[in-house]
Protein backbone atom coordinates (compact mmCIF):
# COMPACT_ATOMS: atom_id res chain seq x y z
CA UNK A 1 0.00 0.00 0.00
CA UNK A 2 2.54 2.47 1.03
CA UNK A 3 4.11 1.56 -2.49
CA UNK A 4 0.49 2.71 -4.12
CA UNK A 5 0.96 6.07 -2.30
CA UNK A 6 4.31 6.34 -3.48
CA UNK A 7 3.50 5.32 -6.88
CA UNK A 8 0.65 8.00 -6.88
CA UNK A 9 2.95 10.65 -5.56
CA UNK A 10 5.44 10.14 -8.32
CA UNK A 11 2.60 10.48 -11.06
CA UNK A 12 1.37 13.43 -9.95
CA UNK A 13 4.39 15.38 -9.26
CA UNK A 14 5.64 14.87 -12.72
CA UNK A 15 2.64 15.71 -14.22
CA UNK A 16 2.46 18.60 -12.29
CA UNK A 17 6.18 19.62 -13.59
CA UNK A 18 5.17 18.81 -17.02
CA UNK A 19 1.89 20.37 -17.23
CA UNK A 20 3.93 23.99 -15.72
CA UNK A 21 6.92 24.00 -17.95
CA UNK A 22 4.94 23.63 -20.89
CA UNK A 23 2.20 26.20 -19.54
CA UNK A 24 3.71 29.13 -20.83
CA UNK A 25 5.21 27.95 -23.96
CA UNK A 26 1.76 26.41 -25.32
CA UNK A 27 0.23 29.59 -24.45
CA UNK A 28 2.63 31.81 -26.43
CA UNK A 29 2.66 28.95 -29.02
CA UNK A 30 -1.42 29.11 -28.80
CA UNK A 31 -2.03 32.81 -28.82
CA UNK A 32 0.46 33.17 -32.09
CA UNK A 33 -1.90 30.50 -34.02
CA UNK A 34 -4.78 32.18 -33.21
CA UNK A 35 -3.49 35.75 -34.34
CA UNK A 36 -0.85 35.63 -36.90
CA UNK A 37 -1.88 34.96 -40.39
CA UNK A 38 1.40 33.69 -41.58
CA UNK A 39 1.99 30.97 -44.59
CA UNK A 40 3.90 28.62 -42.45
CA UNK A 41 1.18 28.15 -39.67
CA UNK A 42 -0.24 24.98 -41.25
CA UNK A 43 3.33 23.72 -41.08
CA UNK A 44 3.92 24.57 -37.42
CA UNK A 45 0.27 23.41 -36.58
CA UNK A 46 0.46 20.37 -37.81
CA UNK A 47 3.82 19.71 -36.32
CA UNK A 48 3.03 21.00 -32.89
CA UNK A 49 -0.02 18.19 -33.03
CA UNK A 50 2.30 15.09 -34.33
CA UNK A 51 3.24 13.92 -30.83
CA UNK A 52 -1.43 13.38 -30.74
CA UNK A 53 -1.23 11.40 -33.48
CA UNK A 54 1.92 9.43 -33.73
CA UNK A 55 2.72 6.21 -31.74
CA UNK A 56 3.70 7.14 -28.44
CA UNK A 57 6.70 4.52 -28.76
CA UNK A 58 7.53 6.71 -32.02
CA UNK A 59 7.91 9.87 -29.95
CA UNK A 60 9.86 8.06 -27.57
CA UNK A 61 12.37 6.60 -29.94
CA UNK A 62 13.03 9.89 -31.32
CA UNK A 63 13.75 11.52 -28.08
CA UNK A 64 15.79 8.36 -27.14
CA UNK A 65 17.84 9.33 -30.30
CA UNK A 66 18.37 12.56 -29.69
CA UNK A 67 19.39 12.35 -25.74
CA UNK A 68 21.63 9.44 -26.27
CA UNK A 69 24.89 10.40 -24.57
CA UNK A 70 26.36 10.07 -28.44
CA UNK A 71 23.20 11.86 -29.71
CA UNK A 72 23.45 15.87 -30.83
CA UNK A 73 21.55 17.12 -27.92
CA UNK A 74 22.71 14.21 -25.51
CA UNK A 75 26.62 14.91 -25.58
CA UNK A 76 25.70 18.55 -24.77
CA UNK A 77 24.06 17.44 -22.06
CA UNK A 78 26.76 15.19 -20.85
CA UNK A 79 29.62 17.64 -20.85
CA UNK A 80 27.43 20.20 -19.04
CA UNK A 81 26.68 17.42 -16.36
CA UNK A 82 23.01 16.65 -17.09
CA UNK A 83 21.86 13.46 -16.68
CA UNK A 84 18.20 12.89 -18.17
CA UNK A 85 17.63 9.31 -19.80
CA UNK A 86 15.97 6.78 -17.05
CA UNK A 87 15.78 9.64 -14.37
CA UNK A 88 12.74 11.45 -13.69
CA UNK A 89 13.15 14.46 -15.42
CA UNK A 90 13.00 11.98 -18.80
CA UNK A 91 9.31 10.94 -17.67
CA UNK A 92 8.57 14.76 -17.15
CA UNK A 93 10.54 15.66 -21.00
CA UNK A 94 8.25 12.26 -22.16
CA UNK A 95 4.81 13.84 -20.62
CA UNK A 96 5.72 17.45 -21.36
CA UNK A 97 5.79 16.37 -25.16
CA UNK A 98 3.24 14.45 -25.20
CA UNK A 99 0.62 16.32 -23.60
CA UNK A 100 1.65 19.67 -25.61
CA UNK A 101 -0.52 19.56 -28.13
CA UNK A 102 -3.50 18.84 -25.86
CA UNK A 103 -2.74 22.12 -24.33
CA UNK A 104 -2.13 23.95 -27.22
CA UNK A 105 -5.66 23.42 -28.43
CA UNK A 106 -8.27 24.55 -26.28
CA UNK A 107 -6.13 27.94 -25.63
CA UNK A 108 -5.82 28.37 -29.07
CA UNK A 109 -9.56 28.09 -29.19
CA UNK A 110 -9.96 30.28 -26.59
CA UNK A 111 -8.11 32.57 -28.11
CA UNK A 112 -9.57 32.92 -31.25
CA UNK A 113 -13.15 33.30 -29.81
CA UNK A 114 -11.96 36.66 -28.49
CA UNK A 115 -13.52 39.88 -30.53
CA UNK A 116 -10.53 40.70 -32.67
CA UNK A 117 -11.97 44.56 -32.06
CA UNK A 118 -11.46 44.03 -28.31
CA UNK A 119 -8.07 43.61 -29.25
CA UNK A 120 -7.80 46.66 -31.32
CA UNK A 121 -9.83 48.56 -28.79
CA UNK A 122 -6.84 47.84 -26.65
CA UNK A 123 -4.17 48.74 -28.67
CA UNK A 124 -5.86 52.13 -29.94
CA UNK A 125 -5.83 53.13 -26.34
CA UNK A 126 -2.27 53.09 -26.25
CA UNK A 127 -1.63 49.50 -25.10
CA UNK A 128 1.63 47.69 -26.32
CA UNK A 129 0.86 43.96 -27.71
CA UNK A 130 2.46 42.73 -24.48
CA UNK A 131 -0.08 44.66 -22.39
CA UNK A 132 -2.92 43.60 -24.45
CA UNK A 133 -1.79 40.19 -24.22
CA UNK A 134 -1.62 40.27 -20.72
CA UNK A 135 -4.64 42.55 -19.99
CA UNK A 136 -6.77 41.76 -22.49
CA UNK A 137 -6.49 38.41 -24.02
CA UNK A 138 -5.32 36.37 -21.01
CA UNK A 139 -8.60 37.18 -18.72
CA UNK A 140 -10.93 36.59 -21.50
CA UNK A 141 -8.94 33.02 -22.69
CA UNK A 142 -9.10 32.61 -18.70
CA UNK A 143 -10.87 28.98 -18.70
CA UNK A 144 -9.87 27.84 -21.99
CA UNK A 145 -6.50 27.90 -20.36
CA UNK A 146 -7.96 26.44 -17.55
CA UNK A 147 -9.25 23.23 -19.51
CA UNK A 148 -6.08 23.01 -21.53
CA UNK A 149 -4.33 22.89 -18.24
CA UNK A 150 -6.56 20.31 -17.01
CA UNK A 151 -6.22 18.39 -20.39
CA UNK A 152 -2.59 18.31 -20.65
CA UNK A 153 -2.11 17.50 -16.55
CA UNK A 154 -4.68 14.09 -17.68
CA UNK A 155 -2.53 13.07 -20.41
CA UNK A 156 0.68 13.93 -18.35
CA UNK A 157 -1.00 11.63 -15.52
CA UNK A 158 -1.27 8.42 -18.25
CA UNK A 159 1.54 8.63 -20.61
CA UNK A 160 2.87 5.71 -21.13
CA UNK A 161 4.57 4.97 -24.22
CA UNK A 162 6.91 6.87 -25.17
CA UNK A 163 8.49 7.73 -21.13
CA UNK A 164 9.05 3.62 -21.05
CA UNK A 165 11.08 4.38 -23.76
CA UNK A 166 13.41 7.03 -22.35
CA UNK A 167 12.95 6.29 -18.60
CA UNK A 168 12.42 2.43 -18.28
CA UNK A 169 10.36 1.63 -15.29
CA UNK A 170 12.14 2.15 -12.27
CA UNK A 171 10.47 1.44 -9.00
CA UNK A 172 10.33 4.46 -6.72
CA UNK A 173 12.33 6.67 -9.66
CA UNK A 174 10.45 6.60 -12.76
CA UNK A 175 7.60 4.20 -12.60
CA UNK A 176 4.48 6.16 -12.56
CA UNK A 177 1.11 4.63 -12.55
CA UNK A 178 0.61 3.99 -16.22
CA UNK A 179 4.14 1.94 -16.14
CA UNK A 180 3.49 0.14 -12.72
CA UNK A 181 -0.10 -0.78 -13.91
CA UNK A 182 1.67 -2.56 -16.94
CA UNK A 183 4.65 -4.00 -14.83
CA UNK A 184 2.23 -5.55 -12.02
CA UNK A 185 -0.06 -6.80 -14.62
CA UNK A 186 2.92 -8.80 -16.48
CA UNK A 187 4.39 -10.40 -13.65
CA UNK A 188 0.94 -11.60 -12.55
CA UNK A 189 0.17 -9.24 -9.42
CA UNK A 190 -3.73 -8.49 -10.82
CA UNK A 191 -4.76 -7.35 -7.49
CA UNK A 192 -2.02 -4.70 -6.96
CA UNK A 193 -2.61 -3.58 -10.30
CA UNK A 194 -6.53 -2.87 -10.27
CA UNK A 195 -5.56 -1.02 -7.30
CA UNK A 196 -3.88 1.63 -9.25
CA UNK A 197 -6.56 1.64 -11.57
CA UNK A 198 -8.82 2.32 -9.24
CA UNK A 199 -7.01 5.28 -7.86
CA UNK A 200 -6.42 6.64 -12.11
CA UNK A 201 -10.32 5.95 -12.56
CA UNK A 202 -11.05 8.28 -9.85
CA UNK A 203 -8.36 10.99 -10.83
CA UNK A 204 -9.63 10.94 -14.46
CA UNK A 205 -12.82 11.01 -13.24
CA UNK A 206 -12.35 14.41 -11.45
CA UNK A 207 -10.17 15.82 -14.19
CA UNK A 208 -12.25 15.46 -16.77
CA UNK A 209 -15.76 16.59 -15.06
CA UNK A 210 -13.83 19.69 -14.24
CA UNK A 211 -12.92 20.28 -17.79
CA UNK A 212 -16.46 19.40 -18.93
CA UNK A 213 -18.15 21.93 -16.16
CA UNK A 214 -15.35 24.80 -17.37
CA UNK A 215 -15.93 24.10 -21.21
CA UNK A 216 -19.91 24.46 -20.34
CA UNK A 217 -19.92 27.84 -18.38
CA UNK A 218 -17.91 29.62 -21.26
CA UNK A 219 -19.92 28.13 -23.62
CA UNK A 220 -23.58 29.62 -21.82
CA UNK A 221 -21.74 32.79 -21.37
CA UNK A 222 -20.78 32.90 -25.27
CA UNK A 223 -24.26 31.97 -26.10
CA UNK A 224 -25.57 34.39 -23.86
CA UNK B 1 -3.65 36.29 -12.84
CA UNK B 2 0.32 37.52 -11.57
CA UNK B 3 -1.13 35.69 -8.18
CA UNK B 4 -1.88 32.44 -9.68
CA UNK B 5 1.65 32.08 -11.78
CA UNK B 6 2.90 33.19 -8.81
CA UNK B 7 1.48 30.18 -6.81
CA UNK B 8 2.19 27.89 -9.68
CA UNK B 9 5.81 28.42 -9.63
CA UNK B 10 5.42 27.70 -6.10
CA UNK B 11 3.74 25.06 -6.51
CA UNK B 12 6.69 23.66 -8.64
CA UNK B 13 9.13 24.57 -6.51
CA UNK B 14 7.64 22.48 -3.87
CA UNK B 15 7.05 19.32 -6.14
CA UNK B 16 10.74 19.91 -7.60
CA UNK B 17 11.89 19.80 -3.73
CA UNK B 18 10.42 16.45 -3.49
CA UNK B 19 12.18 15.04 -6.14
CA UNK B 20 15.56 15.38 -5.02
CA UNK B 21 17.05 12.56 -3.52
CA UNK B 22 16.78 12.55 0.37
CA UNK B 23 19.29 9.79 1.03
CA UNK B 24 22.45 8.12 -0.36
CA UNK B 25 21.22 4.76 -2.17
CA UNK B 26 22.26 2.60 -5.05
CA UNK B 27 20.75 1.43 -8.00
CA UNK B 28 20.53 -2.26 -8.90
CA UNK B 29 19.49 -3.60 -12.08
CA UNK B 30 18.86 -7.16 -11.61
CA UNK B 31 17.49 -9.74 -13.99
CA UNK B 32 13.57 -10.56 -13.36
CA UNK B 33 14.27 -14.55 -11.83
CA UNK B 34 16.25 -13.19 -8.99
CA UNK B 35 13.26 -10.54 -8.06
CA UNK B 36 13.18 -12.57 -4.77
CA UNK B 37 16.29 -13.26 -3.38
CA UNK B 38 18.12 -9.67 -4.53
CA UNK B 39 15.00 -8.26 -2.47
CA UNK B 40 15.64 -9.76 0.63
CA UNK B 41 19.70 -8.98 0.12
CA UNK B 42 19.14 -5.47 -0.61
CA UNK B 43 17.58 -5.13 3.12
CA UNK B 44 20.12 -7.15 4.61
CA UNK B 45 22.70 -4.69 2.94
CA UNK B 46 20.87 -2.12 4.36
CA UNK B 47 20.34 -3.07 7.97
CA UNK B 48 24.44 -3.85 8.19
CA UNK B 49 25.90 -1.11 6.22
CA UNK B 50 23.11 1.83 5.85
CA UNK B 51 23.28 1.94 1.84
CA UNK B 52 19.73 1.92 0.84
CA UNK B 53 19.10 -0.60 -2.45
CA UNK B 54 16.87 -0.09 -4.77
CA UNK B 55 15.84 -2.32 -7.73
CA UNK B 56 14.67 -2.22 -10.45
CA UNK B 57 13.57 -5.67 -12.48
CA UNK B 58 13.51 -6.48 -15.60
CA UNK B 59 14.89 -8.76 -18.72
CA UNK B 60 19.09 -8.43 -18.18
CA UNK B 61 19.04 -7.94 -22.15
CA UNK B 62 16.82 -4.63 -21.61
CA UNK B 63 18.48 -3.58 -18.54
CA UNK B 64 21.50 -3.89 -20.16
CA UNK B 65 20.39 -1.66 -23.18
CA UNK B 66 18.90 0.68 -20.43
CA UNK B 67 22.51 0.85 -19.29
CA UNK B 68 23.93 1.74 -22.33
CA UNK B 69 22.00 4.44 -23.07
CA UNK B 70 23.08 6.03 -20.06
CA UNK B 71 20.88 5.15 -17.57
CA UNK B 72 21.85 5.63 -13.72
CA UNK B 73 22.32 2.19 -12.41
CA UNK B 74 25.43 1.43 -9.61
CA UNK B 75 25.05 -2.49 -10.33
CA UNK B 76 23.98 -4.33 -12.82
CA UNK B 77 22.97 -8.54 -12.31
CA UNK B 78 22.65 -10.41 -15.37
CA UNK B 79 20.93 -13.74 -16.25
CA UNK B 80 23.40 -14.47 -18.91
CA UNK B 81 27.09 -13.56 -19.26
CA UNK B 82 26.29 -12.57 -23.51
CA UNK B 83 24.86 -9.06 -22.22
CA UNK B 84 27.55 -8.58 -19.47
CA UNK B 85 30.16 -9.29 -22.12
CA UNK B 86 28.71 -6.48 -24.09
CA UNK B 87 28.68 -4.02 -21.77
CA UNK B 88 32.36 -4.65 -20.51
CA UNK B 89 33.45 -3.88 -24.03
CA UNK B 90 31.85 -0.94 -24.18
CA UNK B 91 33.67 -0.01 -20.67
CA UNK B 92 30.21 0.41 -19.20
CA UNK B 93 30.95 -1.97 -16.31
CA UNK B 94 33.91 -2.87 -14.58
CA UNK B 95 35.27 -5.89 -15.56
CA UNK B 96 38.01 -6.38 -12.39
CA UNK B 97 34.84 -6.50 -9.91
CA UNK B 98 32.89 -8.32 -12.24
CA UNK B 99 31.82 -12.04 -10.55
CA UNK B 100 30.08 -14.76 -11.92
CA UNK B 101 29.24 -17.20 -8.69
CA UNK B 102 25.59 -18.25 -9.68
CA UNK B 103 23.94 -20.51 -11.60
CA UNK B 104 20.50 -21.94 -12.13
CA UNK B 105 18.08 -24.77 -14.29
CA UNK B 106 15.53 -24.52 -16.55
CA UNK B 107 12.42 -26.41 -15.94
CA UNK B 108 8.91 -26.45 -17.49
CA UNK B 109 5.61 -25.46 -15.86
CA UNK B 110 2.17 -26.00 -16.35
CA UNK B 111 -0.52 -24.11 -13.93
CA UNK B 112 -1.27 -26.19 -10.79
CA UNK B 113 -4.57 -27.47 -11.47
CA UNK B 114 -3.79 -28.09 -15.77
CA UNK B 115 -4.38 -32.14 -16.15
CA UNK B 116 -2.06 -31.87 -19.08
CA UNK B 117 0.85 -34.64 -19.70
CA UNK B 118 4.14 -32.77 -20.58
CA UNK B 119 6.75 -34.98 -19.17
CA UNK B 120 9.52 -34.51 -22.18
CA UNK B 121 10.92 -32.10 -24.14
CA UNK B 122 8.96 -33.98 -27.04
CA UNK B 123 5.44 -32.53 -25.85
CA UNK B 124 5.97 -29.69 -26.12
CA UNK B 125 5.95 -29.36 -29.96
CA UNK B 126 2.24 -30.92 -28.88
CA UNK B 127 0.85 -28.00 -27.34
CA UNK B 128 -0.98 -25.08 -28.70
CA UNK B 129 1.26 -22.26 -27.15
CA UNK B 130 4.45 -22.22 -25.18
CA UNK B 131 5.12 -18.82 -23.21
CA UNK B 132 9.19 -17.92 -23.43
CA UNK B 133 10.82 -15.11 -22.29
CA UNK B 134 11.97 -13.51 -25.90
CA UNK B 135 14.09 -15.89 -27.23
CA UNK B 136 15.65 -13.44 -29.56
CA UNK B 137 16.94 -11.40 -26.50
CA UNK B 138 15.87 -12.32 -22.79
CA UNK B 139 18.68 -14.73 -21.28
CA UNK B 140 16.12 -17.44 -20.25
CA UNK B 141 14.78 -17.46 -23.54
CA UNK B 142 17.83 -17.71 -25.32
CA UNK B 143 18.69 -20.67 -22.64
CA UNK B 144 15.47 -22.26 -23.34
CA UNK B 145 16.16 -22.05 -27.06
CA UNK B 146 19.17 -23.63 -27.45
CA UNK B 147 18.36 -26.42 -25.18
CA UNK B 148 15.67 -27.71 -27.78
CA UNK B 149 17.68 -26.68 -30.69
CA UNK B 150 20.15 -29.11 -29.10
CA UNK B 151 17.60 -31.30 -29.17
CA UNK B 152 16.82 -30.24 -33.18
CA UNK B 153 12.97 -29.89 -31.47
CA UNK B 154 13.74 -26.09 -32.17
CA UNK B 155 11.94 -25.91 -35.14
CA UNK B 156 8.96 -28.17 -34.19
CA UNK B 157 8.64 -25.56 -31.41
CA UNK B 158 9.43 -22.47 -32.64
CA UNK B 159 5.38 -21.46 -34.33
CA UNK B 160 4.22 -22.06 -31.06
CA UNK B 161 6.51 -19.83 -28.98
CA UNK B 162 4.51 -16.87 -27.69
CA UNK B 163 7.22 -14.40 -26.52
CA UNK B 164 6.72 -12.20 -23.14
CA UNK B 165 8.64 -9.09 -21.59
CA UNK B 166 10.70 -11.22 -19.33
CA UNK B 167 10.99 -14.92 -17.66
CA UNK B 168 8.51 -13.85 -15.22
CA UNK B 169 5.93 -12.74 -17.52
CA UNK B 170 6.42 -16.45 -19.43
CA UNK B 171 5.56 -17.39 -15.86
CA UNK B 172 2.66 -15.12 -15.46
CA UNK B 173 0.97 -16.22 -18.62
CA UNK B 174 1.00 -19.60 -17.14
CA UNK B 175 -0.30 -18.69 -13.87
CA UNK B 176 -3.15 -16.53 -15.72
CA UNK B 177 -4.27 -19.83 -17.22
CA UNK B 178 -4.10 -18.24 -21.12
CA UNK B 179 -0.78 -20.38 -22.17
CA UNK B 180 -0.54 -23.83 -20.87
CA UNK B 181 3.15 -24.35 -20.45
CA UNK B 182 6.37 -22.18 -19.90
CA UNK B 183 9.92 -22.63 -19.76
CA UNK B 184 11.48 -20.38 -17.03
CA UNK B 185 13.80 -21.26 -13.97
CA UNK B 186 13.60 -23.65 -11.54
CA UNK B 187 13.82 -20.49 -9.11
CA UNK B 188 10.80 -18.94 -10.74
CA UNK B 189 8.39 -21.91 -10.42
CA UNK B 190 9.61 -21.70 -6.07
CA UNK B 191 7.50 -18.58 -6.52
CA UNK B 192 5.26 -19.37 -8.40
CA UNK B 193 1.40 -18.88 -6.59
CA UNK B 194 -0.59 -21.26 -9.01
CA UNK B 195 1.96 -22.95 -11.69
CA UNK B 196 3.62 -26.25 -11.14
CA UNK B 197 6.87 -27.62 -12.32
CA UNK B 198 5.80 -30.85 -14.62
CA UNK B 199 9.12 -31.85 -15.83
CA UNK B 200 12.85 -30.23 -14.93
CA UNK B 201 15.44 -29.82 -18.00
CA UNK B 202 18.42 -32.58 -17.81
CA UNK B 203 20.42 -31.83 -20.30
CA UNK B 204 19.85 -27.75 -20.99
CA UNK B 205 22.85 -25.36 -21.68
CA UNK B 206 25.10 -24.00 -18.32
CA UNK B 207 23.44 -20.67 -17.01
CA UNK B 208 25.53 -18.14 -15.86
CA UNK B 209 24.62 -14.72 -13.85
CA UNK B 210 27.16 -12.42 -14.06
CA UNK B 211 27.00 -9.30 -11.58
CA UNK B 212 29.16 -6.18 -12.04
CA UNK B 213 29.80 -2.82 -10.82
CA UNK B 214 28.24 0.00 -13.00
CA UNK B 215 31.51 2.07 -14.52
CA UNK B 216 29.50 5.41 -14.57
CA UNK B 217 28.24 4.36 -10.85
CA UNK B 218 28.34 7.86 -8.47
CA UNK B 219 28.95 5.55 -5.50
CA UNK B 220 31.19 3.34 -6.93
CA UNK B 221 32.58 2.32 -3.09
CA UNK B 222 28.78 1.35 -1.93
CA UNK B 223 28.33 -0.36 -5.16
CA UNK B 224 31.75 -2.87 -5.22
CA UNK B 225 29.96 -2.92 -1.45
CA UNK B 226 27.17 -4.98 -2.43
CA UNK B 227 28.25 -6.82 -5.21
CA UNK B 228 30.77 -8.28 -2.55
CA UNK B 229 28.17 -8.82 0.04
CA UNK B 230 26.18 -10.40 -2.54
CA UNK B 231 28.82 -12.86 -3.80
CA UNK B 232 29.62 -13.17 0.17
CA UNK B 233 28.48 -16.19 2.59
CA UNK B 234 25.19 -14.01 3.18
CA UNK B 235 24.26 -13.54 -0.15
CA UNK B 236 25.14 -17.36 -1.16
CA UNK B 237 23.13 -18.46 1.34
CA UNK B 238 19.87 -16.79 0.36
CA UNK B 239 20.36 -17.88 -3.25
CA UNK B 240 20.92 -21.50 -2.23
CA UNK B 241 17.79 -20.86 -0.09
CA UNK B 242 15.64 -19.49 -3.17
CA UNK B 243 17.00 -22.55 -5.04
CA UNK B 244 19.74 -21.03 -7.04
CA UNK B 245 22.93 -23.45 -7.69
CA UNK B 246 26.24 -21.96 -6.61
CA UNK B 247 29.21 -22.08 -8.71
CA UNK B 248 32.98 -22.46 -7.93
CA UNK B 249 33.75 -18.54 -8.04
CA UNK B 250 35.75 -17.06 -10.79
Amino acid sequence: MSDDLSILLLTLRVAAIATLLILPLGIFAAWHLARRRSPGRTLIETLLSLPLVLPPTAVGLLLLEALRKSGPIGRLLDQAGVEILFTWKAVVLATAVMSFPLLVRPVRTAFEEIDPRLIAMGRSLGSGPVAVFRRVALPLAWRGILAGTLLAFSRALGEFGATIMIAGSIPGRTQTMALAIFQRTHIGQDEGAMRLVGVTVVIAFAAVWTTEILTRRRAQRTSA
Amino acid sequence: MRKFLGSLSLLAAFFALGLADPKPEILVFGAASLNESLTDLGKAHEAKTGTKVVFSFGASSDLARQIQAGAPADVFFSADTARMDVLEKAGLVRAGDRREFLSNSLVVVVAADSTLKVTAAGDLANLPKIALADPASVPAGIYAKKWLTGLGLWDKVEPKVVPTLDVRAALAAVESGAIPAAVVYRTDAAVAKSARISFAVTNGPEIVYSVAPVAASKSPKAAEAFVAFLAGPDGQAEFKRRGFVIRGSK
